[in-house]
């Protein structure tokens, strides 16, 4: 059975089966926040029973009572426990008192803590607050929610990959990544996705956290300061993402279905000229030739209108002994370039069980499974001068016809024999990768005394991948014989922890809440591949599978096996809360890696944090207006250690047969980088809480920035050694957010949020600098457009400064003779989010914006793709006729390219109505209908000025580079959401 | 309370296992404690691939000469200018091309004292000691400081510089002491052999005035002398040849076709292979088949000295001429395909190579400028745009013949240096000298002799031509300063050890 079908005769089955409740006197309600919202997925138990339910997705419930029940006890993650009288039929609920904040419960690392008795820089954002639509990966979720957290997908590719930044970048060369912890189980930070080398360069990456739904997601908790991330040790410095997955609630078991369909289409075009356009600039330019006589948009023949299903399901139930959480998902997103796509399937379980009379055993047994199907387009991220299928698309004469009068495409064209076709590479090529990952996870838990709990996790995570990608024989790509890969990667990473959780009252007024644990990480990662780059051409088979045709000599095979990487830790924490007024937490951690050098093997991560509740000191008590208002200071030190394994070692690579050269220097010092940083916070309330205002400053300073530094010659081939610098980088900044619930009545609410973060980054002391920010296509081989630099941002523009065209030889101006100069940073001085949401009466409504500025993007297709040089045989920029700009003007980097990035997307708004119950069977029918990406303010000309391809040199990273990336689709989604 | 128990057993076996020592295990590749000499040297080997392609050692020789030249095409080959300023020697410290080579020779050092470190047998000792000595004499030539590692014990030490003369008199015992140990040249010429070690330490007397004073270099009658001796000690060898066609030395099979080669680089699909397929990409209009990448030229005063007799201008040749319509040697106007059908470029003007090329092309004309030059033959046998197997000629037999002419020469013997370029000459067409010759015409041979092998700088060098300006591309006299390349600025930061040249 194919997975469309199997879904619908689940869902049936599930619904007959579910039938079967005895009658008794049934309470319906409707449960919300402070602010009015709905509050999905609250608990709802008549008192002294084990009769419960939980509320849809718009707050609402149904239970079935006994007659003598008198009272429902509300309790809702992230909120405290709430008894409600049982008056009527129908019981609404306020969880909405100023308290109920406070008591919100945030995940932290190695456990929970009270939002009171928060210490350091925590922001918690619930399902219900997610971002809309439809996502591959889960980081998208939170884009544009928290201060300080920057997610940028990296191209418009369906399931492609992202960037995540919590407050800037501090690391040249170690990752700037935030660690993603899933239900307590670190990962590893990579994709199994095998990379793909070919005609087309690089192939970009997938994004590693396309095996989760997001719809099996509760809550997503950003750790961004020392005090909350320290507790992660070496791998904390880029902060934490702790992803918690929706778990049962007791009660009979109840169905949550959605469905989201939808159409995608680009959301920008990159404006080449038309044939009009291209006649006129011919005839600007004194051209004979370059008219072929048609008329195409080579750039709307690759794209189409994707279709975009997907369904979830989820079965809760359980009662006090155990309960559980079903879920299956399938997703199938076409892209919007023709071919591509990404389906995934996904199957989670989270289940947790209480043993004995006490109940003092527990055990949680947690399984995700998702399978993803990616077809690529033909894309490379450094794609020389017969670039890739975007590039080949604008470069197309629009004069010139894709495909013969006989309708067969045009595959050696007039334009000249290295001019690619988009459609026949589109044709010739096909790449795709089926990923399998499952994280399981068993965590059995003991409560020694009633506030003394022992637990321990084990988890594996294990995740295997296979691309096969071919490009035929016909396509006329410099060198191609017809090739065809296939790469195979898996990865076995494993966790085990022990934790004991202690949290006495120490006296009246003191309260400890205590951790301390050991954890063992085990990372093995393998990969294998084969690869032929010459066939006979069999049209009705794919290459991947008559692979031997290829001759002897133009077959390669290889695997590779890094070293294990373990990582083996203990840490503590503790914080005492003394009478709720001050609030001090300490937490320490002692990580050992196998990566580190001999000399280096342990480091040690400390962390201190104070808040002062001010709220609850006398001459604040009773305060009409300020209903909270807390300080928070901290200090602390995180560690990055995200270095290739085996660089401490001298190690010595294989080649055929008998055949050995030293691969890296040894380097027994190596050892992780260390951030150090400084944060105070305040968080204010005002009017109950209404208005609810968090304000940060921090300061993080990264010393011995971990580098793949120039070794003193002579040194063996890899040219690197990995070695700790000198130097330091710092970022600083201030972030702001703030809530209001404009308004707040029975039938009309509306809240309005907003969130700001200004940032300041600088590299100081490195000895030497370092290029980066390669770019490539025609005419620009080797060239950069970044440094690593003291006194500079990091990888702050270093290019020429463009200063015109010249008006009699139409050829460029630079400033001091070619001189290169730093020329401003690809780093947002300012990144910020605006979320909105009403309901009136059914109808609900939400919208998010997210956006950046103060950096620059280097527009690497304008430079070398769409340049004034192919006029005559391949289309140009619409920007260049009548600049008067020579015909031979070279293809140089320089300022010209160099846009503003600032930005204000709209990235999704959503309006929906509440259908309520529907027959008998359907409960919380509500429909939604959802834009995503609808439209982005800026004056970049690229596609999106969300961008970040991969251009890195060396293994340095880069930033804010476009280069013919996948298209962003603009997305309109219909939505179907019910309950049984 | 038995549950209690069970999770203490689980609890303590789970602790138990899960404690490590962290050390790290090889698993895909070893630690050099158990690595062999001969492997090593085999990669030793390999790491001399950095000779032959376009972006390396090549260039820095070829580029700064009179003979080769990388114009910017409009659109192509700006590549923020690499190419043109190695040609008007505006180059820097912080360039790749400079840096990449520093680093690139160097390995090959390591690579080689790599070998010697694991108990290698007499022979591949000698082998590795040769790579090595080939490593320290380009190094020398180029940036005239050699970094130098005895061994590989502590590389935290930094290694000690040797500096002109001493690096050259360090070669010259290293080859010295490796002659007799190193094996008798055979058919694989990409062997390290006695012969190569001959014309190696050549070169290195015929240059070691040059590297005690480089602007103005005299010649010691003892190094030339020896220079002499060790040619005759290679000619003596019946297995050497002028071969009758002379792109046969190039050719796909110049391993056992030619007669001629002394040290090569081996270029044999599946085993062991570069880039040796730049030599004609580098060269060739995109819509010429190959396809190549219509980049780097030769000037047409340099071409101006070949006698149009002369085989080695080029001329057509069985299984590429007559499959591609590709000719070998120097390309000069209209192109035709292999049925003699007129080419075209991709504007549509007539792929008719010009005599005339500037260093920033501007015209219509841009993608046609500059006459080409095809001195290895293309390799078809793995398809038109396939890998090659044409082996990379570093020493061959005619350089060594050319070394003693000029090393009679400079002693004072011009009859008998004369009689040495008749032979060649006669075996490649060229008129015969009846009259007598200068160094200029010495020179002037070596040119039309080992075009775009990648020593023409050096020989400029030693002749004293280097610094002149060579017409359009590049009009005046360069600074004493260009006799060196710059050490890059990447190495002075981390080996306080060298200095930067002067001038830099």
């Amino acid at each position: 059975m194919t997975p469309k079908r199997l879904l619908p005769a689940l869902f049936i089955t599930l619904l007959l089966a579910l039938q079967t409740f005895a009658q008794q006197r049934t309470i319906t309600g409707r449960v919300t926040d402070n602010t009015g919202a709905p509050v999905a997925g609250a608990t709802v138990t008549v008192k002294g029973t084990n009769i419960a339910t939980s509320t849809g997705s718009d707050g609402t419930y149904r239970l079935n009572v006994p007659e003598s029940a008198g009272t429902l006890v509300i309790s809702a993650v992230g909120y405290g426990n709430m008894d409600a009288a049982i008056t009527g039929s129908t019981v609404d609920v306020g969880l909405a008192t100023s308290q109920s904040n406070l008591n919100e419960v945030v995940v932290v690392g190695y456990g929970t803590a009270r939002k009171r008795d928060l210490t350091g820089s925590v922001a918690s954002v619930k399902a219900k607050d997610f971002n809309q639509g439809v996502f591959a990966s889960p980081d998208n979720l939170i884009q544009g929610k928290v201060a300080g957290v920057q997610v940028i997908n990296n191209t418009g590719a369906p399931g492609g990959a992202s960037t995540i930044r919590i407050r800037g970048i501090s690391s040249i060369r170690s990752g700037n990544a935030p660690l993603i912890v899933v239900d307590g189980v670190p990962l590893s930070g990579g994709s199994t996705q095998p990379g793909l080398d070919n005609a087309l360069g690089t192939t970009p990456g997938d994004n590693p956290l396309n095996f989760l739904n997001p719809a099996d997601i509760a809550s997503m908790d950003i750790l961004k300061d020392a005090s909350a991330t320290a507790i992660y040790g070496s791998r904390g410095a880029n902060g934490v993402i702790v992803v918690t997955t929706k778990k049962g609630s007791a009660g009979a078991p109840k169905v949550e279905f959605s469905t989201q369909l939808g159409t995608s289409n680009i959301l920008r075009q990159i404006k080449v000229l038309d044939a009009a356009g291209y006649r006129a600039a011919l005839k600007e330019y004194n051209l004979t030739s370059g008219d072929y006589g048609g008329n195409v948009n080579a750039m709307n023949e690759i794209l189409r209108t994707g279709f975009t299903q997907n369904y979830n399901l989820a079965v809760t139930g359980g009662n006090d002994n155990g309960r559980y959480r079903l879920s299956a998902g399938y997703m199938n997103q076409e892209g919007i370039v023709l071919e591509s796509g990404f389906k995934k399937i996904t199957v989670g379980l989270t289940s947790s069980f209480r043993f004995t009379e006490s109940r003092r055993v527990g055990l949680d047994v947690n399984v995700l499974f998702g399978n993803t199907l990616t077809n690529s387009a033909p894309i490379g991220n450094n794609s020389g001068f017969q670039g890739s299928l975007i590039g080949n698309a604008l470069q197309w004469n629009p004069t010139h016809p894709l495909r013969k009068p006989n309708d067969s495409i045009w595959i050696n064209n007039q334009l000249g024999a290295t001019t690619i076709n988009p459609l026949a590479l589109l044709a010739a090529y096909d790449d795709r990768t089926n990923l399998n990952n499952i994280i399981a996870s068993i965590s059995p838990s003991y409560k020694i005394l009633n506030n003394l709990e022992y637990r321990m996790l084990y988890a594996i995570n294990y995740s295997q991948s296979e691309r096969r990608s071919s490009m035929r024989n016909w396509l006329n790509f410099t060198g191609n014989l017809g090739s065809a890969q296939i790469g195979n990667n898996r990865a076995v990473n494993q966790t085990i922890t022990h934790t004991l959780n202690y949290t006495p009252q120490l006296t009246n007024n003191i309260r400890m809440d205590a951790v301390v644990g050991y954890e063992y990480l085990r990372y093995d990662f393998k990969g294998s591949g084969m690869g032929s780059n010459r066939f006979f051409d069999y049209p009705q088979l794919d290459y991947t599978d008559y692979m031997q045709n290829a001759p002897a000599n133009d077959r390669f095979i290889y695997s590779f096996a890094p070293p294990l990487s373990e990582l083996q830790s203990l840490f503590a924490r503790a914080t005492f809360n003394f009478g709720d007024r001050f609030v001090l937490t300490g937490t320490i951690r002692r990580d050992g890696s196998s990566k580190f050098g001999a000399n280096n093997k342990y480091g040690i991560f400390p962390s201190v944090a104070g808040a002062w509740n001010i709220m609850n000191e006398d001459f604040l008590k009773g305060s009409k207006n300020i209903s909270n208002l807390k300080l928070r200071a901290s200090w602390g030190q995180t560690g990055n250690q995200e270095f290739p394994s085996g660089v401490a070692q001298r190690r010595v690579n294989i080649g055929v047969l008998d055949n050995t050269s030293v691969a890296n220097f040894e380097n027994p010092d190596v050892k992780w980088e260390t951030n150090t940083m400084v944060n105070v916070g305040l968080d204010l309330g005002l009017f109950a809480n209404r208005l609810t205002i968090t304000a940060d400053w921090f300061s993080r300073k990264t010393t011995d920035p971990l580098f793949a530094a120039t070794p003193v010659a002579p040194a063996p081939s890899s040219g690197v050694i990995w070695q700790n610098l000198d130097a330091s980088i710092v970022n600083s900044g201030f972030e702001f957010s703030l809530n209001y619930a404009l308004i707040r009545n029975a039938n009309l609410t509306w809240n309005i949020g907003g969130n700001i973060a200004f940032l300041k980054n600088e590299v100081r002391d490195l000895n030497g600098s370092y290029q980066t920010g390669g770019l490539h296509g025609q005419g620009i081989s080797g060239a950069t457009s970044q440094l690593i630099a003291a006194g500079q941002p990091l990888n702050v523009y270093y290019l020429r400064k463009f200063e015109g065209i010249d008006k009699t030889s139409g050829q460029s101006i630079y400033a001091d003779n070619e001189k290169l100069f730093y020329s401003g940073s690809p780093n947002p001085t300012r990144i910020y989010g605006i979320t909105t949401d009403m309901t009136w009466k059914r109808m609900f409504a939400s919208a998010n914006f997210n956006g950046a500025a103060g950096h620059y993007l280097y527009n690497n297709t304008a430079n070398s793709v769409i340049n004034v040089g192919n006029l005559g045989t391949r289309n140009i920029s619409a920007a260049i006729p009548g600049t008067g700009e020579n015909l031979s003007n070279a293809i140089a980097p320089s300022t010209r390219y160099l846009e503003k990035g600032d930005y204000l997307k709209l990235a999704n708004m959503t309006i929906g109505y509440r259908v309520g119950d529907f027959g008998k069977a359907f409960r919380n029918v509500t429909v939604t209908l959802t834009g995503q990406n609808l439209f982005v303010i800026t004056k970049f000309t690229g596609f999106d000025p969300e961008v970040n391809v991969d251009k890195n040199v060396n293994g340095i990273p880069s930033a804010g580079i476009e280069y013919i990336p996948y298209p962003t689709a603009r997305t309109i989604l219909l939505g179907l959401t019910f309950g049984l | 309370m038995k549950y209690v128990k069970y999770l203490s057993v689980v609890l303590g076996t789970v602790v138990a296992v899960s404690c490590t020592k962290l050390e790290e295990v090889q698993r895909d590749s070893i630690n050099f404690q158990k690595a062999s000499a001969t492997g090593l040297l085999q990669g030793a080997y390999n790491s001399l691939g950095g000779l032959q392609t376009q972006d390396v050692v090549w260039a820095l020789m070829e580029h700064s000469s009179d003979e080769a030249l990388g114009p910017t095409r409009g659109p192509d080959w700006d590549d923020n200018g690499v190419w043109r300023v190695v040609h008007n020697h505006q180059w820097d410290a912080d360039h790749n091309i400079v840096r990449n080579s520093f680093n690139s020779l160097l390995t090959a050092q390591f690579s080689a004292t790599a070998v010697l470190e694991q108990s290698p047998t007499n022979s591949e000792a000698a082998q590795a000691r040769f790579i090595r000595a080939l490593s320290m004499f380009l190094v020398l030539d180029l940036y005239d400081q050699v970094p130098y590692r005895e061994d590989l014990k502590d590389l935290k030490q930094l290694p000690e510089t040797l500096k002109g003369v001493a690096a050259a008199d360090k070669i010259i015992s290293e080859l010295n002491a490796v002659i007799s140990t190193l094996p008798d040249a055979s058919a694989n010429t990409w062997v390290a052999n006695k012969d190569a070690a001959r014309a190696l330490l050549m070169k290195t007397y015929l240059n070691k005035g040059v590297y005690a004073n480089r602007a103005v270099p005299t010649f010691a009658a003892a190094d030339m002398n020896q220079v002499i001796t060790l040619a005759d000690q290679i000619l003596g060898n019946s297995r050497y040849a002028l071969a009758d066609n002379f792109f046969t030395n190039f050719a796909p099979n110049n391993n056992s076709a030619s007669k001629e080669l002394l040290f090569t680089l081996e270029n044999t699909v599946g085993v062991r292979g570069g880039n040796n397929r730049f030599n004609w990409f580098c060269t060739l209009h995109y819509n010429q088949r190959p396809s190549g990448w219509n980049g780097f030229t030769t000037l047409a005063d340099f071409y101006d000295k070949f006698e149009a007799a002369d085989t080695r201008r080029g001329g057509s040749y069985p299984g590429l001429t007559n499959v591609t319509g590709l000719r070998t040697g120097f390309l000069e106007g209209q192109q035709f395909d292999q049925n003699g059908v007129a080419l075209k470029d991709r504007k549509g003007n007539n792929l008719a190579f010009t005599r005339t090329v500037a260093l920033k092309e501007t015209g219509n004309n841009l993608e046609i400028t500059g006459i080409r030059v095809i001195k290895y033959v293309p390799d078809f046998s793995q398809g038109i745009d396939g890998n090659a197997e044409n082996e990379y000629v570093i020493l061959r037999l005619a350089d060594v013949m050319l070394m003693k002419a000029e090393a009679l020469m400079r002693t004072g013997q011009e009859p008998a240096a004369r009689a040495i370029l008749n032979t060649l000459r006669a075996k490649r067409g060229a008129s015969t000298l009846t009259s007598a010759i200068t160094l200029q015409t010495v020179l002037d041979e070596r040119g039309r002799e080992m075009y775009w092998e990648g020593w023409r700088r050096n020989d400029q060098i030693r002749f004293g031509t280097f610094l002149n300006g060579v017409g359009p591309t590049r009009p005046n006299k360069s600074g004493n300063e260009r006799l060196l390349f710059p050490i890059p600025n990447q190495q002075l930061a981390v080996n306080s050890n060298l200095t930067q040249n002067p001038g830099y």
